[in-house]
C-alpha cells in the first residue's frame, strides 16, 4: 500500500503550439486530499482531466496506483475503473432514470448483476440524500441534485480516487452547500480527492494540501494554513485577494 | 352607461368562445373563416358525391353503367383488386402472397414496438419474418410450387423491397456513421467519400447498375437473384442519406456525454450502444421517419429494372381496353394505401417523440 494514489512526473500538454502544461510534477498519496485553485486558464482541468485518459499528455509520466498511464488500450481502462470523476455540468446521461444511470457502469464493466447493482445505487444515492429521486430523469432534477446524482454515480464504481472538475460552478448560489456537504463527507471517510474548484471555504476546511496553478505550471502548493495566510508567492497573494476580496 | 356596466356579462361554454375568439375576431377573419369553410365543405361535397353518392360499386358494371351512374366506377377495384396486391403472381396462389404481405406487416410492427428492442428479439424477429416471408413467396419446399423472383409483385414485393431496404440499410447508416467520424483520418475520409459518391448518384442510376450493370463485372457465384441485388443497391442508398442524419443526431449530443462514460470506464462499444446512438437517433427521429416515408415511396422505382411492385401493378390494372377510363379510381386507391403507410408510421414517429420526451421533461 505504499504505492502512491498518482504520481506525475514532468507532465507536458501541448493544443497546437499552446503550452497548456509545463513540466507538472504531483505526488497524492492515497486518502489525500487535494484542492487545486488558480485562475481560469492556468491548467487546472488539463491537468486532472490527464490522469483519466480525457485528454492525452504530450510528455512526461502518469502513474495512477501503480499502473502506468500508456496508450495500452487494457492500462488506461484500468485506471478509468478506478477513478471516477465529477465534472461542471454533471453529464448525466439524460435518457435513463437515475436509478439507470448509476447500475450502467457497474453493470457494463464490473458485470455487477441487476439486483446488486441496483442495491448498491441506492445505497450510494442515499448517500448523497436522494434516494427518493431514484425514477426521475436527470431533466426533472435540480443542479444541485444532478452533480449529487453524478456523484453517486461515480461512487457506485467504487472508485479508489475521484476527480472533481470545478462541481459547483454551474450552480446556482443556494444549490452549492449541497453539493460541497456531500464532498466533505466524502472526504471524511477517507476517499482520495482532486478538487479544481473556486470554493476556498472548502477548500480550507477539507484540504490536506492546496495547490496553486497559473499559466500551466504549479506555482506553489501547501497547506491550507499555509497558503491562505502566507502565500508564498507574488502571484498567489494576487488571486487570493481577488478571490477573498470581495 | 352601456348595458356591459349591469352586471357580468353571461360567458358561453369555453368551446364556443375558442370559436368565436379564433376564427371570428373581426369582419375580415370572419369573411376569410367562411371563405375557407365554405371551400372545404364544397371539396368535401364534390369528393363524397364522386366517390360515394353517384359511384358504382357493382363487381358487374362495366364503362356503360359507371358512366351512366356519373361517378366513381370501384368496380375497376372490385375486378383488379387482385393485380394490385399481387402483380403477375400466379393467380391460384396469390393467398401465399397474401400471407407473406401479412408476415412482412407483423414482423415490421413487432420491430417498432420497444419491448422487441434489443439486439436478439430484433433478430430473432427478422430472421422468422423473413423466412416466412421467403418460404410462402418463393415455395419450391413443403410442397409450394415454386414461384421465382420475377413472378413477385404489388404490395407483397412494395412492402417486401421496403422491409428489407430498411432492416439491411439502417445498420449500414449506423456503421457508415460512426465510421465517418472515426478519429483515423483515412477511415473517416474514405468513408465520407463514399457517402458523398452514392449521394451524388440518382437512385435510378443506381438501381440499374445493380440489376444489369453487375451481372458483366461480378463473377456469378456472388450474383444472386436480380431482385436481391435490386434491395442492396436500394440500402445503400438509404444508408447514405441515412447514415448523415445519424450523424447529425450525434452532434447534437454534448460532448460530456461520452467523456462521463469513459470516466466511467465504460467501453467503446457500450458507448456507442448505450449512450451515444439512443440520444442521436432521439434528435434524429423526424428526419428518419421522413427519410422512411421517402425509402417506401421510391420502391416505385424498381419498375425501371422490370419489377412490378404495387404502382406498376396498378398501372396493369387500368391497363386492358375494357378499364382503361378508370385511371383516376385506380390511382385513388393506390393513393389511399400509400396514405395508410405513411399515416400510420406519422403516427408512429408522434408516439416515439412523446414516449422520448418524457425524460426531456
Amino acid at each position: 500500500m505504499n504505492v502512491p494514489a498518482i504520481s506525475i512526473r514532468g507532465l507536458q500538454k501541448y493544443y497546437g503550439t499552446y503550452h497548456a502544461l509545463r513540466s507538472i510534477d504531483l505526488t497524492v498519496k492515497r486518502g489525500e486530499r487535494i484542492v487545486v485553485c488558480g485562475p481560469s486558464g492556468s491548467g487546472k482541468s488539463t491537468m486532472i482531466r490527464c490522469i483519466n485518459r480525457l485528454e492525452e499528455h504530450d510528455g512526461g509520466t502518469i502513474n495512477v496506483l501503480g499502473t502506468e498511464l500508456d496508450d495500452n488500450i487494457g492500462n488506461i481502462d484500468e485506471i478509468r475503473r478506478e477513478v471516477g470523476m465529477v465534472f461542471q455540468h454533471f453529464n448525466l446521461f439524460p435518457h435513463m432514470t437515475v436509478l439507470e444511470n448509476c447500475t450502467l457502469a457497474p453493470m457494463l464493466v464490473r458485470k455487477t448483476p441487476l439486483a446488486e447493482a441496483e442495491a448498491l445505487a441506492m445505497r450510494y444515492l442515499e448517500k448523497v440524500r436522494i434516494p427518493d429521486q431514484a425514477d426521475k430523469y436527470p431533466g426533472q432534477l435540480s443542479g444541485g441534485q444532478q452533480q449529487r446524482v453524478a456523484i453517486a454515480r461515480s461512487l457506485c464504481m467504487k472508485p479508489e480516487i475521484l476527480l472533481f472538475d470545478e462541481p459547483t460552478s454551474a450552480l446556482d448560489p443556494e444549490m452549492i452547500s449541497e453539493v460541497l456537504d456531500v464532498m466533505t463527507s466524502l472526504a471524511s471517510e477517507g476517499m482520495t480527492m482532486i478538487c479544481v474548484t473556486h470554493e476556498m471555504g472548502f477548500a480550507r476546511k477539507v484540504a490536506d494540501r492546496v495547490i496553486f496553478m497559473d499559466r500551466g505550471e504549479i506555482v506553489e502548493q501547501g497547506s491550507p494554513e499555509e497558503f491562505f495566510t502566507a502565500p508564498k508567492t507574488d502571484r498567489g497573494a494576487q488571486f487570493l485577494s481577488q478571490v477573498l476580496g470581495h | 352607461m352601456t348595458a356591459i356596466d349591469t352586471g357580468p356579462v353571461p360567458l358561453g361554454p369555453t368551446q364556443l368562445r375558442r370559436l368565436r375568439r379564433d376564427y371570428f375576431s373581426s369582419p375580415v377573419s370572419t369573411l376569410i373563416s367562411v371563405l375557407c369553410f365554405g371551400l372545404l365543405l364544397s371539396i368535401g361535397w364534390v369528393l363524397f358525391d364522386w366517390g360515394v353518392l353517384r359511384a358504382t360499386f357493382a363487381a358487374e358494371a362495366r364503362q356503360p353503367e359507371c358512366q351512366a351512374a356519373g361517378g366513381a366506377c370501384w368496380s375497376v377495384i372490385a375486378n383488379r383488386w387482385r393485380l394490385i396486391f399481387f402483380g403477375l403472381y400466379p393467380y391460384e396462389e396469390q393467398w401465399r402472397s397474401a400471407l407473406a404481405c401479412v408476415a412482412v406487416i407483423v414482423t415490421m410492427v413487432l420491430s417498432c414496438i420497444p419491448v422487441f428492442w434489443t439486439g436478439k428479439r430484433l433478430t430473432a424477429v427478422w430472421a422468422l419474418g423473413f423466412l416466412t416471408f421467403y418460404v410462402l413467396m418463393k415455395g419450391g419446399m413443403l410442397g409450394l410450387l415454386l414461384v421465382r423472383e420475377e413472378q413477385w409483385g404489388g404490395l407483397a414485393l412494395t412492402l417486401f423491397i421496403f422491409v428489407a431496404t430498411a432492416i439491411i440499410g439502417m445498420p449500414l447508416a449506423i456503421a457508415f456513421a460512426l465510421l465517418r467520424n472515426s478519429t483515423l483520418p483515412w477511415i473517416a475520409k474514405t468513408t465520407g467519400a463514399v457517402i458523398d459518391a452514392v449521394r451524388s448518384l440518382p437512385l435510378i442510376s443506381i438501381l440499374f447498375t445493380f440489376a444489369i450493370v453487375l451481372p458483366f463485372v461480378l463473377p456469378d457465384f456472388v450474383l444472386q437473384e436480380k431482385l436481391y441485388r435490386v434491395i442492396a443497391g436500394s440500402a445503400l442508398f438509404f444508408a447514405a442519406y441515412q447514415a448523415e442524419i445519424i450523424r447529425g443526431g450525434m452532434q447534437g449530443v454534448a460532448k460530456g456525454q461520452d467523456e462521463a462514460a469513459m470516466s466511467l470506464g465504460i467501453p467503446y462499444r457500450h458507448r456507442v450502444a448505450r449512450i451515444l446512438l439512443p440520444q442521436a437517433f432521439r434528435n434524429a427521429l423526424p428526419a428518419t421517419i421522413n427519410q422512411f416515408v421517402i425509402t417506401f415511396m421510391e420502391t416505385s422505382l424498381v419498375v425501371i429494372v422490370g419489377f412490378f411492385e404495387l404502382l406498376s401493378s396498378a398501372n396493369a390494372a387500368f391497363g386492358t381496353s375494357d378499364w382503361t377510363f378508370a385511371f383516376v379510381e385506380v390511382y385513388v386507391f393506390v393513393a389511399f394505401l400509400y396514405f395508410i403507410f405513411v399515416f400510420g408510421l406519422s403516427r408512429y414517429g408522434a408516439y416515439l417523440e412523446r414516449r422520448m420526451a418524457t425524460g426531456q421533461r
